[in-house]
């Protein structure tokens, strides 16, 4: 069965948002994205946390939450595996959803430097055909 | 009998006129990692030489595993590990020889534990043999915290740890608590600076403000509940 590594993850410790959720969304985006395609493994929880240098009490309690959301599936003796995707979960709008809370402050952004949005989604569409 | 690791109640220290730790009362239960936070000045690391019994109390009392600290047994003794600020003792011995010699001290010493650190942290032959008076800050702070983890101790004690440390080293280190602390039920208190590396790897944060424990609880939700990062929260609760 493929494994992913922790490679996958990347936290910003400082920010206002705790480290566990900076995991959950970011699991949520890699879900969504396909990225962590249903039925693989996700990286144990000692793994993870050596590799980030994390409490492994912060990685349970992400995966703990994903598991809740049926994300997250726990398999005995293999640890957590990706969920099977529910109806509908992976259509664009519900992808696009998930970029709705980095748009919002854009969105307060733009105002506070008085663009039209004309300009912003130019601006945005520039930015999503260059390489990542 | 308590499930704390340490219990300090109405604990008390003046330097002169000046009350550093002000009838503080303070517990920490067993398996917890709290990092302890404060402005310089605010008595960190004098909260943490008294909770061990290093420097005696001017009023309260200290209580590790439910013994005082100024009469600890051997066997609580033993379940201690303490890195201070600076460790500058034992300038004249080597690295080899200062381990050896505190493997003597201990009912318990991990050999292996010790040569893998050893190896992993740049400690070759010839640094092995070099003294310690003559290594360099980040070296001698690297062999405290080998020495501490040494006889895996229940409870273990750090006053900035990583403050000599490059990120490299820092990151090193927390890798190395984290695996340490999760295989085992180690109790660990640590103050620091860096707010990011404690929050990595503390769950629980204590801020020490003008001679009493400020403020203390889950860093989530801390900070979820101030809805601001960790240092504006430490501004904010040391200001």
């Amino acid at each position: 069965m493929f494994s992913h590594s922790a490679q996958l993850f990347s936290i910003t410790p400082g920010s206002a948002e705790p480290i566990y959720r900076q995991l959950v969304e970011q699991a949520r985006r890699l879900i969504a994205g396909g990225q962590l395609a249903p039925g693989e493994a996700m990286p144990s929880v000692r793994d993870l946390a050596q590799a980030l240098a994390l409490n492994p009490m912060t990685v349970s309690k992400a995966y703990g939450i994903l598991e809740m959301e049926h994300l997250l599936d726990r398999r005995r003796g293999m640890g957590m595996i990706v969920a099977a995707a529910r109806e509908g979960s992976h259509s664009a709008s519900s992808r696009a959803e998930l970029l709705r809370p980095t748009l919002e402050r854009a969105a307060i952004e733009a105002r506070q430097l008085e663009l039209d949005p004309a300009t912003v989604l130019a601006l945005f569409t520039q930015i999503m055909k260059e390489a990542p | 009998m308590s499930a704390a690791v340490i219990a300090l109640s109405s604990l008390s220290k003046r330097f002169g006129e000046r009350a550093v730790l002000d009838r503080l009362d303070w517990q920490v239960e067993r398996g917890q990692v709290v990092g302890l936070l404060g402005r310089n000045g605010a008595g960190k690391s004098t909260l943490l030489e008294c909770l061990l019994g290093v420097r005696p109390l001017d009023g309260g009392s200290a209580r590790l595993f439910g013994e005082d600290v100024g009469n600890l047994s051997a066997a609580a003794r033993a379940d201690i590990g303490y890195v201070p600020q600076s460790p500058d003792l034992f300038a004249w011995q080597t690295p080899t020889q200062m381990l050896h010699y505190f493997k003597a001290l201990y009912p318990r010493w991990n050999d292996d534990k010790v040569e893998a650190l050893l190896q992993r942290w740049g400690f070759d032959t010839a640094l092995r043999h070099k003294l310690i008076g003559n290594l360099s800050g980040g070296e001698k702070q690297r062999l405290a915290i080998i020495r501490a983890l040494a006889h895996e101790p229940a409870l273990l004690v750090l006053d900035e740890p990583v403050s000599a440390l490059d990120p490299v080293g820092r990151r090193a280190f927390l890798q190395e608590l984290v695996g340490d602390v999760s295989g085992r039920d180690t109790t660990v208190l640590f103050s620091t600076h860096i707010l990011t590396d404690l929050e990595r790897v503390a769950p629980q944060v204590a801020f020490l403000n003008n001679g009493v424990i400020a403020l203390q609880g889950e860093l989530d939700t801390l900070l979820e509940n101030a809805g601001v990062g960790l240092e504006e929260l430490f501004i904010e609760v040391t200001a």
